[in-house]
């Protein structure tokens, strides 16, 4: 099996992001998959970013660990990843602008010392070009044509016009020509052949997943106000306004966004919006009024690290009792958390179905680290979910009889009731944040009160139904399952295959349906023999709720709180010493000296 | 048929206090709708929280009683998807110009084609008492035991400032007035504020009747050009600028520009609301990720 990890690293403002994505289309478009995550700090130009491009025949949802090839833009991305090659590996530098001479490159490690700016400046372009020659450059090392790239430039820049294409071409063959010309290739242990006549495969990130996956719901108002790592769902939507009819809406605040998506919803639209956090918060009241006066919203909530501002471009799941608990009172509310990019795009239709069906707001979890990685999906794992609408009326009905309203409220046996949209004759009556009769007005009626209530909680015995259980990883038979939710999915996947193929009798089980959580995965965890929970915080969030719902108990954890998600090795190993009763309860850090913020050693 | 003004009525009785400005107010917009020929199932009428709050119910259309201060959002939601909809906004002076002041800025500057009335009465009346925006300097109040020291703000000169297209004023205390004015900003395509002037006979014994009739005058009697920005902005500072000798009432500002809904070409052949999403063609935007 060909799998291989690409690292690019350098300051941010340098365009290593967008290097990551094309350098990962090449393969995507000739029969591999790839998964890309870009880690980067709070700032705009400066300090340390890198993207990580993986690359494998089987599908890749998650960053590992150590890297086969890196491209060093500077001095610190060289020692910074320096301890973390794999043995025959190789790091891409420029003795130009990096001194590397005071550094101890780990043993087996090859140096491939490229000029990039000077093949950069030959081929026209400047400083943002390194990236270009050093795509070429590491495609030369795989043994693969440079052609596919410059398909992908010719494509990506040719609205830009023709010079930038030539210039980005002749750049990337610079690179590819200087490692032929110095270095024997085929020395590098890492190689890749295009397979012809493969199907290009669908590169997105968690945003866009959910993004398009809204567009395929049928979203037609979507309002938000900017906030990492939920920003770029603004700008994707903003992107597709006019080729699918949506009006977006930039909002002055996080409180405009909210209250704008429960007045498109109650006039008869499907409406979204997407924040993180701290914006999150500030929605929480009309969350609630949303409830209240069962309007049917959608709100993504990308978590970051917390509390408060927190570091802001790194991920946590510490929002999920947060999200469960929004608003004041007791109501129902569903909360869904994807675990990968097909997932993210059907879950977020069904997340429209249920919002309508019950008239109920649905939250869509998701974290800086499914937001912002890019994996590769097969066109046929996105599906095209039914739109169901529920008790929504849009045609005319008998008019009321003077001073009559309609029945918004009715008291019916499934708890929900019949919604007509404004300009429906005969459907005239008042959504309402305060307690009311069936007929919209307010009431203080004691018996009335508790009706409603009971009313409203009612909806849950068929939404129950459409509850998923949580999937099972692994064999059905083991001594240990790990229990995990949301984004952490693929790691713990990808552990539970490794462990799996070294014999290890241990599965998982992963939900996407983490509020109200599914009675089905209740069975299913009360079957497990021993459980060990993993998450991305440091209270075992998701742990704590299946002990009150599940009355299940963890003979282990496995958290992580520092501010990155999980990796598959941190899962491996610690789920390995847990079940041969090494360790109990982990919490995982990475004790590199590495800053990214100031791109400093901390020691 | 026609909506009468009874067509706009309800059943419920309103649950403000005897002698509250509110009901004038009520009386007004159910005129100004039949005046206007609107029809129930086409109107929306959105309020926030407050005594403000309650009119929805008693005004026979669609409504959304949503949220202290929010009024505006959720009127402007509401109006994007479906702009065939007439649209009326009530807040009262904390709801709009305290929490809630954020929105009216940038709902003017968007000219959203809605009618945003706001129950100003100088004073929080349903949390029983405390200073609003709008109170006097000095005012005493539960919150305010030793005087306000703030000055008031100046909703009018503000809405101007972030060039809403219809700026007026009115006061309860006159009902034709009142209604005439509702009646105009339901009329006008655009943002309109309307001011409304009213007294709180639970919790104002400063602005009374006596003190409006002694100060009110109308600005149309008196030949204002509501077209002219410059005066319009003068009239709208005059209360405080004549040391509430005179308070003008009437259009003080009127424009025409684009409203946010027309400058949208999603709704150039449908309302978002009556747009097929059961066909949505996701191929090209999928191609795109390949």
């Amino acid at each position: 099996m060909t799998e291989f990890v690409w690292k690019i690293g350098g300051e941010a403002g340098f365009g290593i992001m967008g290097s990551g994505l094309l350098f990962g289309k090449v393969f995507t478009r000739t029969g591999y998959y790839a998964h890309i995550y870009s880690e980067y700090p709070s700032l705009i130009k400066g300090g340390h970013n890198t993207t990580l491009v993986r690359l494998s025949e089987k599908h890749v949802d998650s960053p590992v660990l150590t890297n086969d090839l890196v491209v060093a833009l500077n001095k610190f991305a060289v020692e910074a990843h320096m301890p973390h090659m794999s043995k025959s590996g190789g790091i891409i530098y420029d003795s130009k602008d990096s001194d590397i001479k005071d550094l101890k490159i780990p043993a087996g490690v090859q140096l491939y010392d490229v000029p990039m700016l000077e093949l950069a400046q030959k081929a026209g372009g400047d400083m943002l070009m390194r990236n270009t020659v050093a795509i070429g450059a590491s495609l030369a090392l795989l043994g693969y044509p440079v052609e596919h790239f410059s398909d992908i430039i010719k494509e990506t820049f040719g609205r830009k016009g023709g010079a930038i294409v030539d210039i980005n071409i002749s750049a990337a063959k610079n690179g590819y020509d200087y490692i032929k010309s110095k270095y024997d290739v085929s020395k590098f242990p890492f190689k890749f052949t295009p397979k012809p006549n493969s199907e290009r495969k669908l590169v997105m990130t968690g945003n866009e997943a959910i993004s398009a996956g809204a567009i395929q719901a049928g979203v037609k108002f979507f309002a938000a106000y900017p906030m990492t790592p939920a920003s770029s769902i603004l700008h994707y939507m903003a992107a597709k306004e006019f080729e699918h009819n949506i009006v977006v809406k930039h909002c002055e605040d996080e409180i405009a966004a909210m209250n704008m998506i429960a007045g498109a919803a109650f006039a008869g639209v499907r409406s979204m919006t997407s924040t993180s956090g701290g914006g999150f918060c500030l929605k929480v009241e009309a969350i609630g009024m949303a409830a209240m006066s069962e309007t049917p919203v959608v709100v993504v909530l990308s978590q970051r690290t917390g509390p408060s501002t927190g570091l802001p471009t790194w991920t946590e799941q510490a929002d999920l009792r947060f999200a469960i608990h929004a608003s004041q009172g007791d109501f129902l509310k569903v909360v869904l958390a994807p675990g990968d990019m097909a997932e993210a795009y059907n879950v977020t239709q069904k997340a429209f179905n249920l919002a309508e069906k019950y008239q109920i707001p649905v939250i869509i979890l998701s974290d800086k680290y499914l937001s912002e990685s890019y994996s590769s999906v097969d066109r046929s794992e996105l599906k095209a979910i039914p739109i169901e609408r529920g008790k929504l009326i849009t045609k005319d009905m008998k008019p009321l009889a003077q001073m009559e309203r309609f029945k918004r409220y009715e008291f019916t046996d499934d708890g929900v009731s019949p919604r007509p949209i404004p300009g429906v004759i005969g459907g005239e009556h008042i959504a309402s944040s305060y307690e009311h009769w069936e007929n919209t007005f307010s009431t203080e009626h004691f018996e009335t009160r508790k009706k409603m209530v009971d009313k409203r909680a009612r909806k849950i015995t068929l939404l129950e139904k459409e509850l998923e259980p949580p999937t099972l990883h692994g064999p059905k038979d083991a001594e240990l399952t790990l229990v995990c939710w949301g984004s952490q999915k693929t790691p713990v996947f990808e552990a539970i295959d490794k462990l799996n193929a070294e014999g290890l009798k241990i599965n998982a089980l992963h939900f996407v349906y983490v509020h109200p959580l599914p009675k089905k995965g209740i069975e299913m965890l009360k079957a497990a023999k021993k459980l060990v929970i993993v998450e991305n915080n440091s209270t075992a969030q998701f742990g704590g709720l299946l002990k009150e719902h599940a009355g299940v108990s963890f003979v282990g954890s496995i958290l992580r709180y520092d501010g990155r998600q999980l990796f598959p090795e941190d899962v491996h190993t610690h789920a390995k010493n847990i079940l041969q009763g090494k360790e109990k309860d982990v919490a995982v850090v990475d004790k590199e000296p590495v800053e990214f913020y100031t791109a400093r050693f901390v020691r | 048929m026609m909506a009468t003004m009874a067509d706009f009525g309800t059943r419920e009785t309103p649950q403000w206090c005897p002698g509250c400005g509110d009901f004038n107010i009520l009386t007004a917009v159910r005129a100004a709708l039949a005046k206007t020929g609107k029809e129930t199932h086409n109107t929306v009428v959105v309020s926030g929280i407050g005594c403000s709050g309650k009119t929805p119910h008693y005004i026979r259309t669609y409504g959304f009683e949503s949220l202290h201060g929010r009024t505006l959002p959720v009127a402007t939601g509401a109006k994007l998807s479906n702009r065939k909809l007439t649209v009326l906004a009530m807040g009262g002076d904390g709801d709009g110009y305290g929490i809630g002041l954020n929105h009216l800025m940038h709902t003017c500057r968007r000219n959203m084609d809605m009618t945003y009335i706001v129950h100003d009465n100088e004073i929080y009346g349903l949390t029983t008492g405390q200073a609003s925006p709008t109170s006097m300097k000095g005012m005493k109040t539960k919150s305010t035991p030793h005087g306000l020291i703030e000055l008031p703000i100046h909703p009018l000169a503000l809405a101007i400032t972030c060039d809403a297209t219809f700026v007026a004023r009115a006061y309860t205390g006159n009902i034709p007035h009142l209604t005439n004015i509702i009646a105009e900003g339901i009329q006008h395509k655009g943002f309109s504020l309307i001011d409304v002037l009213q007294v709180c006979p639970s919790w104002n014994r400063i602005n009374t009747p006596d003190w409006f009739r002694t100060r009110i005058y109308d600005l149309q009697k008196e030949g204002h050009d509501s077209s002219d920005k410059t005066k319009a902005y003068e009239k709208a500072l005059e209360d405080i600028n004549s040391g509430y000798e005179k308070v003008p009432i009437g259009i003080f500002y009127k424009a025409q520009r684009p409203t946010y809904d027309d400058e949208l070409p999603q709704l150039k052949d449908a309302e978002l609301v009556n747009q097929d999403i059961t066909k949505v063609d996701m191929s090209k935007t999928l191609a795109e990720f390949e």
